[in-house]
C-alpha cells in the first residue's frame, strides 16, 4: 500500500479506501467487544425465537431448524446500523470531518458497516454452531456456497435499505423510529418471524417481490437447501439487483438533497 | 446564506394549526459578504458571537452550500468538495480538533491520513519528524485520541491537518480552551507554518492575542455583513484616536502629568496617559524634557478595547 494510489484507476482507489477504512474501523471497534456482543445477542434473538416456535409447531420438519440457523448467520453477517454510525454524525455535526476528507463520505459508512459485520460474524458463529448442535442441524458446504451470490446481494441490499432510511436524518430527528419501522418490515416480510412459505398466499407473493425477503429469507432458504432448481434463485437475484438499483438511486438523490440542507450543528 | 427555520405561536391552537400548515422564516446568516485573500496572506476574520464567521468558514471549506452568491477557493467551488480541492485545504476547529475514530492512536491516525491524502512515504517521514518536534508530539504518538486532553487534541489535530501540507488553512477558534503555553505554541506554530510554506490562513478567534500576533489584515464581520476589511493598525488608528503613553517617573508631579494628557492609571511611580495621536510626539518630548523619566513607552490602545468599540459602535 506504499505505491501512490493515484496510479490506480478510480474503482481501485475506491476499493483501496474502503479496505483502509475497514482496517481502521476493525481496530476502532475492537475496543468495544462487549458492546458488539450485545448487538449479536439482539441480532440472534429473532431467529432463535422463530426456530423454537416453528420447530415446536412442525416438529417433523427438520428443514425449519436448518433454515433458522442459516438465517441466524445471515442476520449477524448482514446487520446494518447506519442510524447510529451515520445519522448520529449528522445530528452531532461530526460528519463534517468526513465531508472534509478527499473521499466520498459513503466510504466511511461502508467501512464501518463491514467492520461491524466482521466482528458480529466472529461473535455470531459460535452461537450458530451451538444452535445447530442443539437442534441437530447440518448445513452442507455445497448449499452454503450456492447461497453465496444471493447472500452478497442480500448483504448489499440490507446496507442500501438501512442507509437510505438513515439519510432521512437530514430532515427529521426521528430517524431511529423510521429505521425501527424498516426493521419491523424486515422481520415480518423478510422471513424472521416466519419462513416465507408459512405466510398466507397473497402476502407470500407480495413478500417475494419486496426487498426484505432478498435480504434475509432468500439467502437462508438457499443455504438451507429449501430452494429447488435454478429459476427461483435467478428470479431472487433479479429482484435483489432491481431493488439495489432502486435504493442506490434513492440514496444518491436523498444525499444530494440532504447535504444542501445540512447546517453543521455544533461544529 | 439563509436558513429556513420553522416558526409557530404558543398554545394548543397554534400547535394543532402548525401540524397542517407549517410556517417558516428565512434567517439570514451571512449577507453580501465579499472579500478576497491573496496567496500567503494571514487574515483575521473576527466578529461578535453570531456574526457569521463560522458560517462563512464552513462555506469556504465546502461544508455548507451557500444559498446565493459565488465562492471560489483555489479556483474551486468549495461546496462541490472535489477531491483535488479537499487535499489542498484544512479546516481546523478548536471545538472539534480531531474527528473520526477516537479509539485509535495518534500514530495510527497519522498513517491513515498519509494513505488517504497519498503523501509519499519519504515526505510523510520528513513531515512527521518536523511536526513531532514543533508540536512536541513524541509522547502523544502512542496514545489513543480519546485519551488526549484538549490541548493535546489540538496539537494532534494540527499535525493531522498539516501532514499533507495544505495551501489554505481555515482556523476556527484554534486556541479555544488552551492554556497560555498551549495558545502561545499554537500561534508560533501557525506563524512559522505560514511563513515556511506560503500557506494562506484565515483565522477566527475571540482572543485578540491570536489576531494581534498572527494577522496583519483584519476582516471584521457583524450581522452577516463585512464591517471592515483592512490593516489591523489602521483599524486601531480609526477607532482609537488616542495612544497610551506609559512612563516611569517616581518623582513626577501628578498635576503636571494631567496637563500632558488624560491620566488613566497610576501605580508606584508608573503612570499611563491617554494622549491624542497627533499630540503624541509633542507630549513625549515635553515629558522627557520636564520630568525625571526613568522609562517611557508609547502603546496602541489594547486591541480588545478597539474591537469591542467596533462591535458596539461600528467602524463607521
Amino acid at each position: 500500500m506504499t505505491a501512490p494510489a493515484a496510479a490506480y484507476g478510480r474503482p481501485a482507489r475506491v476499493l483501496l479506501l474502503i479496505a483502509l477504512r475497514i482496517r481502521l474501523e476493525v481496530l476502532e471497534w475492537s475496543g468495544t467487544w462487549w458492546f458488539l456482543f450485545t448487538l449479536v445477542i439482539q441480532a440472534v434473538l429473532g431467529p432463535l425465537i422463530g426456530m423454537f416456535v416453528w420447530s415446536a409447531v412442525y416438529p417433523a420438519d427438520s428443514s425449519i431448524a436448518t433454515y433458522y440457523v442459516a438465517l441466524l448467520l445471515v442476520t449477524v453477517m448482514t446487520e446494518s446500523f447506519e442510524q447510529f454510525t451515520f445519522s448520529e454524525k449528522i445530528y452531532d455535526g461530526t460528519i463534517s470531518h468526513d465531508l472534509l476528507r478527499p473521499q466520498p463520505v459513503v466510504i466511511t459508512t461502508i467501512g464501518t458497516n463491514i467492520a461491524i459485520r466482521i466482528w458480529l460474524t466472529v461473535m455470531g458463529i459460535p452461537i450458530a454452531v451451538l444452535a445447530a448442535f442443539a437442534f441437530g442441524v447440518s448445513l452442507t458446504w455445497a448449499a452454503a456456497l450456492s447461497a453465496l451470490p444471493v447472500f452478497v446481494l442480500g448483504a448489499t441490499l440490507s446496507f442500501c435499505w438501512i442507509y437510505t432510511l438513515s439519510l432521512t436524518a437530514f430532515w427529521t430527528e426521528r430517524v431511529h423510529s423510521i429505521v425501527g419501522f424498516g426493521w419491523t418490515l424486515n422481520s415480518l416480510l423478510g422471513g424472521t418471524i416466519a419462513p416465507l412459505a408459512f405466510l398466507p398466499g397473497p402476502l407470500q407473493d407480495i413478500a417475494r417481490v419486496l426487498p426484505f425477503y432478498g435480504m434475509l429469507g432468500l439467502p437462508a432458504d438457499v443455504a438451507a437447501g429449501r430452494v429447488h432448481g435454478l429459476p427461483p434463485v435467478l428470479t431472487g437475484l433479479a429482484y435483489q439487483a432491481a431493488w439495489i438499483a432502486v435504493l442506490v438511486t434513492s440514496a444518491v438523490l436523498l444525499w444530494r438533497a440532504g447535504i444542501r440542507r445540512y447546517t453543521v450543528v455544533g461544529a | 446564506m439563509t436558513y429556513r427555520a420553522p416558526i409557530r405561536g404558543a398554545g394548543w391552537r397554534e400547535t394543532l394549526s402548525s401540524v397542517f400548515n407549517r410556517r417558516y422564516r428565512e434567517v439570514p446568516a451571512v449577507q453580501n459578504v465579499s472579500f478576497a485573500l491573496a496567496p500567503g496572506e494571514v487574515v483575521g476574520f473576527i466578529g461578535p458571537n453570531g456574526a457569521g464567521k463560522t458560517t462563512t468558514m464552513k462555506i469556504l471549506s465546502g461544508l455548507l452550500h451557500a444559498t446565493s452568491g459565488q465562492v471560489q477557493v483555489l479556483g474551486y467551488s468549495p461546496w462541490q468538495r472535489r477531491s483535488a480541492f479537499l487535499r489542498r485545504i484544512a479546516f481546523i476547529r478548536g471545538s472539534q480538533p480531531v474527528g473520526g475514530s477516537q479509539e485509535l492512536t495518534v500514530l495510527d491516525t497519522l498513517q491513515y491520513q498519509r494513505l488517504l491524502y497519498e503523501v509519499p512515504l519519504a515526505e510523510y517521514r520528513r513531515n512527521l519528524d518536523e511536526l513531532t518536534e514543533l508540536l512536541e508530539l513524541e509522547d502523544l504518538l502512542q496514545r489513543q485520541l480519546r485519551a488526549l486532553s484538549l490541548g493535546e487534541k489540538m496539537r494532534a489535530g494540527l499535525a493531522l491537518s498539516l501532514l499533507y501540507r495544505p495551501q489554505v488553512m481555515f482556523l476556527d477558534e484554534p486556541t479555544l480552551g488552551l492554556d497560555v503555553t498551549g495558545a502561545t505554541t499554537m500561534r508560533r506554530f501557525v506563524a512559522e507554518y505560514a511563513e515556511q510554506t506560503g500557506a494562506t490562513v484565515l483565522l477566527t478567534s475571540h482572543y485578540m492575542a491570536d489576531v494581534a500576533s498572527l494577522c496583519p489584515r483584519l476582516v471584521l464581520i457583524d450581522n452577516g455583513k463585512v464591517q471592515y476589511d483592512g490593516q489591523l493598525d489602521e483599524l486601531a488608528a480609526k477607532l482609537s484616536p488616542y495612544k497610551l503613553v506609559r512612563l516611569t517617573a517616581p518623582n513626577a508631579d501628578e498635576a503636571r502629568l494631567r496637563e500632558a494628557g488624560e491620566l488613566i492609571e497610576a501605580s508606584n511611580g508608573t503612570w499611563v496617559l491617554r494622549v491624542p495621536r497627533e499630540d503624541v510626539a509633542r507630549t513625549t518630548a515635553r515629558l522627557l524634557t520636564e520630568l525625571d523619566v526613568a522609562d517611557l513607552a508609547v502603546e496602541e490602545a489594547p486591541l480588545d478595547v478597539v474591537i469591542d468599540k467596533a462591535y458596539r459602535e461600528g467602524v463607521g
